[in-house]
């Protein structure tokens, strides 16, 4: 019997042979596989992000916004068209004296705003928040100190920046103390904020300054409604009845009549989570069609393909019989070879995706990451596909007569 | 008296082609001992190809016993077959079979492969049998690089690496020039005195004047046999033939 690694050397020898053809071959299992891999990179990279900057805002969290809830998506649908202003500060002061399973409720308004210090000049998210936010959106002080109570009461003009902020207005000086400008008026720097990173929009999170909400709402935007209200709990299971309670809160305090429908709509993290991971799903499932419809597509090739090659060498395979090769040297060696082919293409998928990650990476907002997992699925499945198309061309092989088959011209 | 190594009682072979039976074979009995040199002759159509197959373990008889080495081999399965002619029969044939792809060493190689014993020192072996058949500093060459009579050397070697009971060769000087088929035939009657029990299936009389005993076949039976007193001696006729360099020249 040929030896494990002789099989695997006549299997290359006979590929390299037919070099055009091997890799035309192969590149229905290269373009299945990498198509596998790439989805699943993304998909696992956005996955693994947006879990990453919805965690890194703190945890048990319980997100209202403006407008009523549309599907489940009605959290994160930009597009709705319902009512923008019916959050206000009055609902978090409401849910903060009533409810007994909110740990901490901040208001927050979101925007983006050009800042600038003496000549240099940035456009920055601005959190506008209570001082509740250090601890419930998990803003992390490295120098300096949040803003206070008395901050936000006296809507005072002071704010915490983000490092890149830092970075590109101060470079080398020290932020703290100094004096910035946001849409134009003053506001002291009395803190710098950790880094955040980017968040699974390639956003860069620190570049951010968070300002007290009264500041905000009275002296930067002249508004009175709120983006959104963010709570969170002591522990993971009060959530839903913290959930229960806010929406009973917030349903008097709009005057909403039994049946009326809510003026806003309220998720928890991991409702958002899950809404989120169901997005991915679905474009992981859909693109893992196509790409499970090429490798079929590429099995048939392979099986197309050892045919032909199976037609070709008669005599090999006549010769090989009348030396001494039982049926299962012969399958073996087929079997071996369009699992090689299948394989290769494989690999090559692999390094295809491999090379798309790496220029998503670099050149896009979106990370990708090949997970240890993705590479063991892709390489069972280039086996598998191997295999199941190898195995009739093998068998046909094997059965051969060796009379017939030495005859063969 | 040498044992017989090849003992054949009323080997029958009956093809089905469609609805047409053809009775290549009907009823042979054949002994051949040890050491010996024989050939087979017959007009095509006599069940010479059908015999060699049989003989060869390539193929299982209709009816009847063949024993090779004392081992019924007609009731064998087909990878049992295949096992005996990896250990028992070496074949030579007529188109030399080589693979294409792969280089003398490889070629000779290929046989040890499908192997159930390992071979001790196999490539020295290798080397060995190829320096044996004339083409020592040709192991690296692809058979499309050699000249018949090197491919058929190799296909030689080959048959012997695994040290088989029998070399069966079918016409294997066939595609030859009679230089070369007389060289080829030297190399036959050396390994035979060296003790090789060889079988030669061919249909050129001169060939099988090479052997020490022909068997005529005709119509699937074997009508005569022939004890050769004095082979052709190929090394000496080979001494009184123009070398090959001689003829070009003379061309020139």
């Amino acid at each position: 019997m040929g030896s494990f690694s002789e099989n695997i050397k006549i299997a290359f020898q006979s590929l390299f042979l037919n070099k055009l053809r091997s890799v035309l071959t192969m590149l229905g299992i290269i373009i299945g596989v990498g198509a596998v891999v790439a989805v699943m990179s993304i998909g696992s990279g956005a996955q693994d992000s947006v879990i990453a900057s919805i965690q890194g805002i703190g945890s048990n969290l319980i997100i209202v916004i403006p407008g009523s809830s549309q599907e489940d998506m009605g959290a994160l649908n930009q597009f709705s068209t319902a009512n923008k202003e019916s959050l206000k500060l009055e609902d978090v002061e409401a849910i903060k004296k009533y409810s007994r399973h909110v740990n901490g409720v901040i208001p927050v308004i979101l925007s983006a705003a050009p800042v600038t210090y003496l000549d240099k000049g940035i456009n920055a998210s601005v959190y506008a928040s209570s001082e509740d936010a250090e601890k419930v959106y998990n803003f992390e002080i490295e120098r300096g100190k949040f803003f206070s109570k008395s901050d936000v009461a006296n809507s005072a003009n002071v704010a915490c920046i983000g490092p890149t902020v830092a970075d590109k207005l101060f470079s080398d000086e020290d932020p703290l103390g100094k004096t910035m400008k946001v849409m134009g008026r003053n506001f002291k720097i009395i803190g710098t904020i950790k880094s955040k990173g980017t968040n699974m929009f390639g956003q860069d999170q620190d570049n951010a300054i968070a300002v007290p909400i009264t500041t905000a709402m009275n002296k930067l935007y002249g508004q009175k409604y709120l983006s959104m209200i963010i709570a969170d709990t002591e522990t993971e299971k009060d959530i839903d009845i913290a959930t229960e309670e806010m929406t009973r809160i917030i349903r008097k305090q709009h005057a909403l009549k039994s049946g009326d429908k809510n003026d806003f709509s309220i998720q928890s993290q991991t409702e958002i989570l899950d809404a989120l991971s169901t997005v991915t799903n679905i474009f992981t499932i859909t693109i893992g069609s196509i790409a499970a419809i090429s490798l079929l597509v590429g099995g048939i090739g392979i099986m197309n393909i050892m045919l032909v090659s199976v037609t070709e060498r008669t005599r090999e395979i006549g010769i090989r019989k009348a030396i001494g090769a039982k049926n299962r040297d012969i399958l073996i060696q087929f079997l071996t070879e369009s699992v090689v082919l299948s394989l290769s293409g494989g690999i090559m998928g692999i390094i295809f995706a491999g090379i798309i990650a790496l220029v998503l990476n670099k050149y896009s907002p979106i990370t990708a990451t090949i997970s240890p997992f993705s590479i063991l699925l892709a390489v069972s499945f280039s086996t598998f596909v191997g295999l199941f198309f190898g195995i009739y061309p093998a068998m046909r092989a094997a059965r051969l007569n060796p009379i017939e088959a030495l005859r063969f011209e | 008296m040498a044992k017989n190594i090849i003992r054949m009682e009323q080997i029958a072979k009956t093809y089905r082609i469609g609805k047409i039976q053809v009775k290549a074979l009907r009823g042979v009995d054949m002994n051949i001992s040890e050491g010996e040199f024989v050939s087979i002759m017959g007009p095509s159509g006599s069940g010479k190809s059908t015999l060699m197959n049989l003989i060869g373990c390539l193929d299982a008889p209709t009816s009847g016993r063949y024993y090779l080495e004392d081992i019924d081999v007609s009731q064998l399965n087909d990878n049992q077959l295949a096992a005996i002619r990896n250990s028992k029969v070496g074949f030579v044939f007529q188109t030399f079979n080589l693979l294409p792809r792969l280089s003398t060493f490889q070629n000779v190689e290929l046989p040890t492969i499908y192997f159930l014993d390992k071979i001790k020192n196999k490539s020295k072996k290798i080397y060995e049998y190829i320096e044996n058949v004339g083409l020592k500093g040709k192991e690296k060459n692809k058979p499309n690089e050699l000249s018949g009579g090197e491919r058929q050397r190799v296909a030689i070697a080959r048959a012997l690496i695994n040290d088989p009971t029998i070399i069966l060769a079918d016409e294997p000087t066939g595609n030859l020039d009679s230089r070369t088929g007389e060289e080829i035939m030297a190399i036959f009657q050396q390994l035979n005195k060296e003790g090789k029990t060889i079988i030669l299936v061919t249909h050129e009389l001169d060939i099988a004047h090479h052997t020490e005993r022909i068997i005529y076949l005709r119509d699937g039976l074997i009508i005569k046999e022939e004890k050769i007193d004095k082979p052709v001696n190929a090394r000496e006729t080979l001494a009184k033939m123009p070398k090959i360099e001689d003829r070009i020249n003379s061309e020139a």
